[in-house]
């Protein structure tokens, strides 16, 4: 992929959209040089004293014009380059969609989390930046800067050559050195900063430890003397701005002086008339000043490399494509199966994550899964879900193998510890798990997670945001909304992955309840840390570094297993 | 302005400086106009280069003067500022641990770190960049009004009637703007979010079968975002557009009225050509002030949080020397209170009376006050009202560092540095032995999870380095704990997310560390109860009941009520 493709991409496609800014760029300078210019002029001619102010009529006329048509442009210049903009933010937004979307279920992709995403996010945006204050404006002071050495060349040459040299300090050096210089500082600074954060985000989080080792002072000392260094080095880069400002004055005056006097030099020879020293003089300011700017938003580009680094780093991980399935499982829904035959899988050769299982789940067996961390239990849902593909043996739902269906969220549901409430309405927010429900189909989902009462004492009912339900959802509602969608979504197998971690137990088993009693005639495969509920389930079985290492009733295991009464104990101690 | 800008320490003298030097600026700003106009108008009048080369010379140096003024004003600023938000980052970490966990957990930690970094950085900017314009708004236009008025009457008549107009026209259209972006605020808001909404959710919508064709609403939603956010920039740019419109119509109409002075041979060029050098710079002040005006806002704002943060009450850390505890010390609560406020649930009316070592349960329905009850042990928190005592001696708080010392704490989610494993164990005492902390390490069932890390006790744990589970982070904590030696041991929820396996190996551990320590554990695991030497059941704040497990199921009130709850089937 080309390294540049996130910014020249889009130049190119909408290059006809940049020339036209770049053109309402240049006239905003150049209308407000006109305006120096004519009034320059006007009062230049009007000491001339003519016989009628008719003779200055035309520079009048002038004046106005370049005032309100600067304005004008300026205006229209800021509307088209922001329209622009919008235009390129949404490509990148697809475009980024399109590549995070396959990595979603990529174990090994640092993508996956939402925050890394939320954050490739702000970088999109922050390119954008990159449109509108270095490219463009630079663009236009190039195409200015050509247009007054060409037009001093034809009065003449030398002074065009010490012209372009002069404004070339602006424009070129200056920005080359302000790059040059501020990029391994502001590297460093950024360096610093994100040490200062790091840091003070781990004694934050753990400040209750730093409260009772009453230590603190020590941070606080620590803390203060990095803060210093990021001071010195700002210190260093306001004192080199400073330094290019006040160079870069040098270089306007200088300029001004100098075609002043190459003016005097021209009307003496009677080349021009005295009336345009002021007119070149004052103009000549105004353009100059156009320049200034350049340097400071050259010495950003450093900050969109970080950005653009990121958004390839995407891009590299991007799986390669797989083959989109097609099958659909020929037996009907009321009867699908699970099959596990030898079933391995792990990222090498070398780890297994997941050894040989072999396990068979008609429809609707409600199975419950525990193991530690680590031993398989997530690697093993993905297998069912066709989102891994198994090192050797197989994994069939219904005679298929996963990955081949054609849309595997039409036959398994999950249900995950935090599932995502998305910033919209709570009926649109369920009506995920079926696009097309209707507000019955919805609602009467909502009663059977009874949530109907909760809803109804919303502001707005089922049309009010979830961001200003946020906060009166505990999490148990949270997860019974989630369940509504599932139950929407109404597939023959559901997933529930350890739905009720971090609620308090009475919230637990009831939401238990409600699980077990909606999702009645669905093959459950649950994934739980401990015993509560387990009752209920036909089939218990645990899970150790990738292999089955008890399973069987509840009844069964109770009977039969020392290890798993003590266990069952731990979550039933009185009975 | 702000009026808080004038509270900050030391304002006084730097505003004195850079009025002074802005009052140099100024008269050089003119200066340089008037050199420059001289020189035209001499040239214009026929004499050579050589007889301007005098104004010439005092235009740049008036110009060198200026800009070493402007350059010394953002110096003495920068300092300024650097040294208020030194100020304000030293008394803003003392605030946060005095504050402590409880706000931090209710602000979120990422916020607090937010505020701490970026609120002062953006303060300190705001300060900086204050500063100098509120100077240069406040005496520069005024003085080149007064220059001008004394060069041509009209002009400065024009410049001085176009200024309030134009500050009237920035206002209304910025009224205008607002009005339209609030009205439109929660769509927008929607819609900008909508993009970050859907890649969070990802997998979601994965799960839902959703992720492929959501592509068509991203770009659909994108489409509405483009069109909203122009249709409010139209407005928005208005008044950036009433800035120049104004600005350029002014400078015209001065040249206009200039130019027919001079026909009517009212006026001479030098003064007519000054007026209209210094007619822009008349505007400049204003056009700044408007610029930045989105960091202006969020450093003013971002002050003002942290003010509010520096202003909140904390209670005072006494260094009361609380007696150290031992076998027979004993710890007394008397009617002690606290008040519900953000952050806690309310308690009542405590009593407890310990002596020597003794495992205490805690236990109740969700919100009884379970936290708050170990916080307030903890000195995390302040009583209302109450009388605490240990060994008959009073004790004013909890927070006492000579209290703090003697308490290890084990919350549910032990927080694990970013930091090497040896210096995660030794975190309260950075100098014990590795050995020491290698015994600890063994104490708490972690040598298995050590052996099988690249570089075992020196490798690097916490966010960003190696991952741990939620038992081994316990397992962390227990050797933390048991490296402290300290003799009383709070524990908030140990368990109740651990894999039960796990959780059943850990609490053997525990409850073999629980030995002559004073334990408080507050919990809504069952289990644990029947190892506690005494319950204390809480319900709304209170304790409603008391005694171990046998008494308390014999009393079948609230406690019996809560097993049977919890033990019945689902």
């Amino acid at each position: 992929m080309d390294r540049e493709n996130w910014i020249i991409a889009y130049i190119c496609q909408y290059s006809r959209f940049f020339v036209l800014s770049i053109i309402l760029g240049t006239l905003t300078i150049l209308l407000g040089t006109g305006l120096m210019f004519t009034s320059g002029y006007l009062i230049s001619k009007a000491a001339t004293r003519p016989e009628s102010i008719l003779m200055v009529y035309v520079p009048i006329v002038g004046v106005r014009t370049f005032g309100i048509g600067r304005a004008v442009f300026s205006y229209v210049e800021k509307l088209s380059g922001h329209s622009l903009v919008l235009k390129i933010l949404s490509q990148m937004r697809i475009r980024l969609y399109k590549v995070a979307e396959p990595q979603a279920f990529l174990h090994r992709s640092r993508f996956r989390t939402g925050e890394m995403l939320g954050l490739l996010a702000s970088d999109i945006e922050h390119l954008l930046d990159f449109y509108l204050k270095t490219f463009l404006p630079s663009v236009v002071s190039i195409f200015v800067y050509a247009g007054l050495i060409i037009w001093m060349g034809w009065f003449s040459i030398p002074f065009a050559i010490i012209g372009a040299m002069m404004i070339g300090l602006l424009l070129f050096v200056g920005p080359l050195f302000s790059l040059l210089y501020m990029k391994a500082r502001n590297e460093r600074l950024k360096r610093l900063k994100n040490g200062l954060y790091d840091k003070l985000t781990d004694t934050v989080m753990g400040i209750s430890d730093w409260i009772f080792s009453g230590k603190y002072f020590l941070f606080t000392e620590e803390y203060q003397k990095q803060e210093q260094e990021s001071y010195k080095l700002e210190r260093q880069k306001l004192a080199f701005t400073n330094g290019r400002d006040v160079l870069n004055q040098f270089v306007l005056g200088g300029m001004v002086i100098l075609t002043v006097a190459w003016a005097g030099k021209l009307t003496a020879e009677g080349r021009i008339a005295p009336v345009l020293i002021a007119a070149l003089g004052l103009s000549l300011l105004t353009v100059l000043e156009s320049f200034l700017p350049i340097a400071g938003g050259v010495s950003e580009l450093p900050a969109y490399q970080d950005s653009l680094r990121r958004l390839e780093a995407i891009e590299r991980e991007k799986p390669p494509e797989k083959e989109v399935g097609t099958e659909k499982p020929s037996a009907q829904q009321q009867s699908i199966s699970i099959e596990m035959e030898r079933l391995s899988f792990g990222y090498s050769p070398g780890e297994q994550l997941l050894n040989e299982i072999t396990l068979s789940i008609n429809q609707g067996e409600k199975v419950a899964i525990l193991g530690r961390s680590g031993s398989g239990k997530s690697t093993l849902l993905h297998l069912i879900l066709g989102s891994l593909s198994p090192s050797s043996g197989e994994v069939k739902i219904s005679g298929l193998h996963p990955c081949r269906i054609e849309s595997i969220a039409n036959w398994v549901g999950v249900l995950n510890q935090k599932p995502y409430l998305f910033n919209t309405t709570v009926i649109n927010n369920i009506r995920l798990g079926k696009p097309d429900a209707t507000i019955e189909e919805v609602q009467e989902v909502g009663r059977m997670v009874d949530l109907d009462e909760i809803i109804a004492n919303l502001p707005n009912g089922y049309e009010t945001l979830m961001e200003e339900t946020g906060q009166r959802f505990s999490g148990g509602e949270r997860q019974r909304i989630a369940l509504a969608r599932i139950l929407l979504q109404d597939t023959p197998i559901v997933i529930l992955d350890e739905p009720t971690v971090g609620l308090d137990p009475l919230t637990e088993k009831r939401l238990l309840a409600t699980m077990l009693k909606t999702l009645s005639g669905k093959t459950i495969l649950w994934v739980t840390h401990h015993l509560a509920g387990v009752e209920k389930m036909d089939k218990v079985l645990f899970l150790e570094r990738g292999t089955i290492t008890m399973q069987g009733s509840h009844h069964n295991l109770l009977e039969t297993e020392e290890r798993y009464r003590r266990l069952y104990k731990l979550d039933r101690p009185f009975s | 302005m702000d009026k808080a800008l004038f509270k900050v320490k030391g304002i006084r003298a730097v505003l004195a400086k850079l009025a002074a030097l802005t009052v140099i600026q100024a008269s050089m700003i003119m200066t340089q106009a008037f050199y420059l106009a001289a020189a035209i108008s001499s040239l214009f009048g026929g004499d050579s280069f050589h007889r301007t080369a005098r104004e010439l010379a005092i235009f740049f140096l008036a110009l060198t003067i200026r800009q070493g003024a402007a350059v010394w004003k953002k110096h003495i600023a920068f300092h300024f500022a650097a040294y208020a938000s030194e100020t304000l980052h030293a008394a803003l970490l003392e605030k946060l641990f005095r504050l402590g966990p409880r706000f931090v957990k209710k602000e979120g930690s990422g916020q607090t770190v937010t505020l701490v970094i970026e609120g002062i950085t953006k303060y300190r900017h705001y300060l900086e960049l204050s500063l100098v314009k509120l100077l240069n708004m406040a005496l520069i236009p005024m003085a080149i009004m007064i220059f001008i008025l004394s060069l041509n009457a009209r002009s400065a008549v024009i410049l001085t009637l176009a200024l309030p107009l134009l500050v009237i026209f920035m206002i209304l259209l910025g009224l205008a703007a607002k009005t339209k972006a609030d009205r439109q605020y929660e769509s927008y808001h929607l819609l900008s979010n909508h993009f970050v909404d859907s890649l969070r959710g990802l997998e979601t919508l994965k799960y839902l079968g959703l992720a492929k064709s959501h592509v068509n609403k991203i770009a659909y939603v994108s489409e509405q975002y483009r069109k909203a956010t122009l249709a409010s920039l139209k407005i928005a740019f208005l008044s950036s557009f009433a800035l120049d419109f104004f600005t350029m119509l002014s400078i015209a109409t001065v040249a206009v009225f200039l130019g027919l002075d001079l026909i009517n041979g009212d006026m001479y060029l030098h003064p007519a050509l000054t007026i209209l050098i210094l007619a822009p710079e008349f505007f400049v002040p204003i056009r700044e002030l408007g610029s930045d005006y989105h960091a202006t806002l969020d450093g003013r704002n971002a002050g003002k949080k942290i003010m509010e943060l520096l202003e909140r009450e904390t209670f005072q850390e006494l260094d009361t020397l609380v007696p150290v505890w031992d076998s027979s010390t004993n710890f007394t609560i008397k009617g002690l209170s606290v008040q519900y406020d953000d952050y806690a649930t309310a308690l009542e009316d405590i009593e407890l009376n310990v002596t020597g070592a003794k495992t205490i349960g805690i236990i109740g329905a969700s919100g009884a006050g379970k936290s708050t009850l170990i916080d307030v042990l903890s000195g995390f928190l302040k009583q209302e009202s109450g009388n605490i005592q240990i060994n008959q001696q009073r004790v004013e708080t909890l927070a006492a560092k000579s209290w703090q010392r003697q308490l290890s704490y084990i919350p549910q989610h032990p927080y694990i540095f970013h930091d090497t494993v040896l210096n995660n164990i030794r975190f309260y005492h950075p100098d014990a032995q590795a050995n020491e902390v290698y015994e600890a390490a063994r104490y708490a069932g972690l040598l298995d999870v050590i052996e099988s890390l690249p570089e075992g006790l020196a490798t690097m744990i916490g966010d960003g380095g190696r991952h741990l589970s939620g038992g081994q982070e316990q397992r962390i904590a227990l050797a933390r704990s048991f490296l402290g030696k300290r003799s009383i041991i709070m524990l908030d929820e140990p368990t109740a997310h651990l894999d039960i396996e796990t959780e059943l190996e850990l609490k053997e551990k525990m409850l073999d560390f629980f030995k002559g320590k004073l334990v408080f554990l507050a919990t809504h695991r069952l289990h644990w109860m029947r190892d506690m030497d005494e319950i204390i059941v809480l319900e709304h704040g209170r304790i409603v009941e008391s005694g171990d497990h046998e008494q308390l199921l014999a009393n079948k009130s609230v406690y019996y009520q809560l097993v049977k709850a919890q033990e019945g089937e689902v």
